[in-house]
Formats: C-alpha cells, structure tokens, sequence
C-alpha cells in the first residue's frame, strides 16, 4: 500500500477528523493483535480508507474508546471499536500486501533489508493466505502478470496499470460482500482505485525510475526523440497523466454515489472529491496549492 | 417501498420547495448522461427510478404536479438507421454489456475508419481503459471532423472531470479559491468554443 489515498484536513470538522484517526488506531490495534507489534509499522492511509468504506455500509452504529498503546504510551487516543469485520480485514490486506511489496523489493534490489524485512512478514502471511485462499491466489496472479508486462516494457499506460487495478479491486471486495447488491459497485471502486494508484505512482517514480533505468510505463510509451532530463519527460506527460487521473476519480466517485452508505458519508466525500484530487495536483505539480505534507 | 423522503434525503415533513430542490440536485447526479459509458449504468438507471418513484410518491399526496423531468432511456443508440452491420452488431453488444464480444469483432474487422476508431474508444472506455479510450475518439474525431457524435463524446470525457471537480460537495466547502475560478472560467470557456459558442470573447 502506498499511503496516497488521504483526507483533506483542513476541510474535515473536527468531529470527522477524530473518527478518522479512530479508525486508524483500530486497523493499528488490530494489526498489533493479530499479527505483531512490528507488523504495526506498515501501517498505510489506504488501509484506513478501506476499513473506512467498508465499515460505513454497515448499519451498526459507530462506537469510541479511549485507550492508551504502545507507540503513543502517554496520552489516550480514540479507537474505533465497533465493525470489527471491517477493521480486521483492512489489517489483514494491510499486512499481505505489504508483504507482497517487500518480496517484490527483495527481488530487485540487493540490499538486505527487504529481504529481512519479508521474513518478518512471512508467518503473518501466511496465516493470511490460510484465511483468504482465494482471494490471495487472484492478489498473486495479478503480481505476476505485473511482473511479466515489467519484464516486457509494456508501453500502454492502460494494459500496464491492468494488473493492479484488478488486484485492487479484489481488495475491495471485502468476504460477504461478493453476492450482494454492493458487489459491482465495490468492483468498479477498486479497479478505477487501483488505476489510479498505479499511474499516480508511476508518474511519482518518473525520476527514480530515469535515474536508474528501470521500467517506467510512461517512459516506455513515449517514442520521440530520448529527452534528456527528467523534467522535460515530467512537462510532456502532465496533461494526459492529469487527465487519466482526474477521469478515473471522477468514475470512482459516480460509483460511490450510488453505494447505500449508512455512516461516514462526509469524511468518504472528503476523500474522494477533495483529497485524492489534492494528491493529484500535488504530485503532478499543478493548481494553486503545493502544500507541504503533514502527517494527519 | 423505502421511505420517500430518506430516499430524496430530506427531514419528513419537508415542504414542496424542498422536495424538488432535492429531486432537482439527484436526477442531476443520476442522470443517464452521467452514467453514460459506464458500467454501472443500469444501477444507476435503478437508483433514478427510485428516486422517480420516491418523488411521484410526495408528489401525489400535494396538490400540484408537473414536473419536466422525466422519462430517460438508458438505451445509447437505436439500432437502426446505420448501413454497417458489423458496426451495428458491435453497438449490439455494447449495449447490452458484452464489451468482450465487441472489442473481439472490432479486432478481427480490417477496415479501420473513424467509426471503427470511435467504437474501439468505446469499448476502452467500457473497460476502464481511458487513456487508450481518449487516443482512440480523438482519432475518430481527426479522421471525421464534421461527425457531432464522436466531437460530443470526446467532449464529454472532458466535461466529466470538470463536472467531477465542480461537484456539490466541493462547492458545500466553499473553498473556492481565485485560482479555481480562473480555471472554471477557462474550461467554460473552451468548451463554449468547442460548441460553437464563446463565454469570453477576447480569448
């Protein structure tokens, strides 16, 4: 997980705010609980979100706790402590997928970090995979075929972005939720969702992945003349990358508005409408605002 | 039947005024040409029809009607009038939602027009694929300039992510900034252009 699916603070009340963090320290918890205390550290935003979303088309009402932990042990904090569910598969796919990118990293990099890392994460996943089969064999295929359209230097933004957008929209469709009336919806959520990861991401990469040769889905489907540096490859995809972002929010969105949501609707909105829309222009380096980032 | 009212989202009891404003703001959000190229048309064509209902529902136990909103087809085309059967087949399966079908026929089809092209963007567009999706209608446009269905489609694709950044919740935080405007102002203004109009006249 990549932590770029946030909220637009300044525009959350105060109340929406603290049940963000609620849900935050829940997922945080429940990692803890189930699957170690180093495990915690990989924490993303986008895990958040998912337990976010998928708490929210549950009518059981929204229940806090103050409690204290281990990485903040001096002042109390709201934990979200009801939907259970939600909160503990949003760890798991936390944990999983963070797994899969440290084998990922171990593979091309020679540090020894990641592989060190990915063994730390191992027994976690694979108690994971014990409770997902299914849904693991389909996160690992889709892996795979990234892997195959790296190896191949794809140079179709969309054939590229395929994979994971398929694996996020397996992600998203939470255990119970696949025969339900939710089902399309949450597809359709997490394939424009995984879309939009994946081509943000890229585009973010544009200079690490020059620096060092590797591939780069926009580099790759540019045939011009090689331009010489990073910041004219940056300038010359902008626009389109702008547009392929903006038009997969916008699907996102439109496929949220009909979703039954019986709670949280505003912090979901500020997410959707307002801070993946910041995080757009903020890594494209467009519109009025280049704020600097805090953490929430 | 759910609630009327939790349906158009409104306190019971609201008044008339209300309720359209309500039913006005949803059949905005939910109208087919939201929807349209989307794969989660038909739930949307659902949800309208809820609302339709919700609304025909408040409406009935007031004294006055007549509202001029009503009535859409999700249908995209109708399937006569085109000479070209393979066209026609692909549009077929487009509609009812066999998106594999139609890339499959468009793919063994050799003739590459500007109707091939567009059908082609439509089916990326289907498939989530937008990149692909815009580089093809534009080629169809370039190739037929004068065809008003291709230009609206590639204006549409625009349209969404200025009608996605304009939504209702963003302007509900009123946080418009100068800049904001100035680009509202110019995507109005391109797009007057692009329909033959102009909203500002010296640029």
């Amino acid at each position: 997980m990549f932590g770029y699916i946030i909220p637009e603070k300044q525009e959350l009340r105060i109340r929406e705010y603290e049940i963000f963090r609620s849900y935050y320290c829940a997922v945080c918890k429940s990692i803890g609980k189930r699957h170690g205390i180093f495990q915690r550290m990989s924490l993303s935003y986008d895990a958040t979100f998912l337990a976010l979303l998928i708490s929210s088309l549950s009518g059981e009402p929204g229940k806090v706790k103050r409690e204290r932990c281990i990485i903040h042990p001096f002042r109390k904090r709201n934990v979200f402590i009801a939907d259970t569910m939600a909160i503990d598969y949003a760890s798991d796919m936390n944990v999983i997928l963070t797994y899969y990118n440290l084998l990922d990293k171990a593979n091309d990099e020679k540090s020894v970090l990641p592989k060190g890392a990915a063994l730390l994460f191992r027994k976690a996943a694979e108690k994971i995979r014990m409770e997902y089969p299914e849904k693991c064999g389909i996160i690992e295929k889709n892996l795979n075929d990234l892997l195959k359209i790296e190896m191949a230097g794809c140079p179709s933004m969309d054939e590229a972005a395929e994979p994971f957008a398929r694996l996020m929209e397996e992600v998203l469709l939470f255990p119970g939720s696949e025969n339900g009336k939710n089902a399309e919806i949450l597809r359709w959520i997490g394939y424009n969702l995984g879309k939009w990861i994946y081509i943000i991401d890229a585009y973010d990469d544009l200079e690490k992945d020059f620096r060092k040769n590797s591939y780069n889905p926009l580099i790759c489907s540019y045939n011009g003349n090689n331009k010489g540096s990073v910041a004219e490859y940056k300038d010359y995809f902008r626009e389109r990358v702008a547009f392929n972002l903006t038009y997969t929010l916008s699907e996102i969105a439109k496929a949220f508005e009909l979703l039954d949501i019986k709670k949280n609707k505003p912090i979901i909105e500020n997410i959707i409408y307002l801070g993946m829309l910041r995080k757009t222009e903020q890594i494209l380096e467009i519109g009025s605002c280049s704020k600097i980032e805090e953490s929430l | 039947m759910r609630n009327p009212y939790e349906v158009l989202g409104i306190k019971e009891g609201a008044s008339e005024e209300e309720i359209k404003r309500a039913y006005r703001e949803l059949v905005k959000k939910y109208h087919p040409d939201q929807y349209r190229d989307n794969p989660l048309a038909k739930l949307a064509e659902e949800k309208l029809a809820e609302i339709n209902e919700a609304y025909d529902y408040l409406m009935k136990n007031r004294s006055s009607s007549g509202n001029g909103y009503r009535s859409y087809s999700g249908s995209q085309w109708d399937n006569t009038a085109n000479s070209n059967n393979i066209f026609n087949e692909v549009k077929r399966n487009i509609n009812i939602g066999n998106i594999k079908e139609a890339e499959d026929i468009l793919n063994r089809h050799n003739v590459r027009n500007a109707e091939w092209y567009y059908l082609k963007g439509i089916v990326f567009l289907r498939k989530g694929w937008y990149d692909e999706a815009f580089s093809h209608i534009q080629t169809a446009v370039n190739m037929d300039p004068g065809n008003p269905e291709y230009r609206s489609t590639l204006q549409k694709l625009n349209m969404t992510n200025v009608h996605y950044r304009y939504n209702p919740y963003r302007t509900r935080t009123h946080n418009s900034d100068l800049c904001d405007i100035c680009t509202f102002l110019w995507c109005t203004d391109c797009f007057c252009e692009c329909l033959g109009g102009d909203f500002i006249s010296c640029c």
